[in-house]
């Protein structure tokens, strides 16, 4: 099966709009791994909607550029979701399927990676705030990845 | 909308020296937002690194994901897996 049009989707979903404005780029920044996965500290991130149930929820709607810091050592049956915009059925059984922290807990151990850095990040990724999200949010997730050494990022949106 | 959230850290994060590798359910989007490294698993939406309970899968999928860290040669680079979700699951998604 080919992939979905999600581009396609959206603009049936909002007929009476004109078409969102993606953005869009001819090429990409690129930055070679300096150390071999077994060397590397890992950062892991996603838009899921995760947070602790002692952390404030997310605007489950759009354009929260907030994020929670989620110790990978986390006890699991404290995680919360708000995100109202994908099937997050199976997510709330088994976070793995959007927020892989066991399995990267389980990579450091056996060795595939070097480290799994604790925090893991969660935010809510329904942002509309472009240039908020690049001036604020972005350099912020930065700071803490320069403060952490981190090797190289995981991220997943959802 | 969260694939282009993504991309656009994904992107940052890399032009501030430290590389990226991002997974994808959308490839149409992650084609435009072009983060640096991109992994597609064609699966639904809310299952971006694997099926719920399947532990084994969700680490193949990580390990052939990670791999890509090191494995791509330059900014742009898309890695699909061929893991099946099921045979026609997309038909079921209302275009």
């Amino acid at each position: 099966m080919s992939p979905i049009s999600y581009i396609e989707l959206a603009r049936k979903g909002f007929p009476d709009q004109p078409p969102y404005q993606w953005s869009t780029f001819q090429d990409a920044p690129f930055t070679p791994m300096k150390k071999t996965l077994q060397e590397s500290r890992i950062s892991l991130i996603s838009s899921c909607g995760f947070y602790q149930k002692d952390q404030s929820p997310f605007n489950p709607i759009k354009n929260d550029l907030t994020f929670r810091e989620i110790p990978t050592n986390v006890d699991l049956s404290e995680l919360r979701i708000s995100h109202n915009f994908y099937d997050s059925t199976d997510a709330k059984r088994d976070m793995n399927c959007v927020f892989p922290i066991e399995r990267f807990r389980e990579l450091e151990n056996e060795g595939f990676i070097g480290a799994f850095v604790s925090p893991a990040y969660s935010f809510m990724g329904r942002i509309f705030m472009r240039r908020e999200l690049q001036d604020q949010m972005i350099p912020s997730f930065i700071k803490k990845f320069m403060e952490s050494k981190v090797d190289a990022l995981f991220l997943v949106p959802c | 909308m969260c694939h282009q959230s993504v991309g656009l850290i994904a992107r940052k994060v890399e032009e501030a020296g430290i590389p990226t590798v991002s997974m994808t359910s959308a490839l149409d989007i992650t084609r435009l937002v072009k983060p640096p490294r991109s992994v597609f698993l064609n699966f639904p939406l809310g299952h971006t690194t694997g099926r719920p309970f399947d532990r084994e899968g969700q680490m193949q999928i990580l390990k052939r994901s990670l791999e890509f860290l090191v494995e791509a040669q330059e900014g742009g680079d898309i890695k699909e897996l061929l893991n099946v979700w099921s045979k026609d699951w997309e038909l079921s998604v209302n275009l």
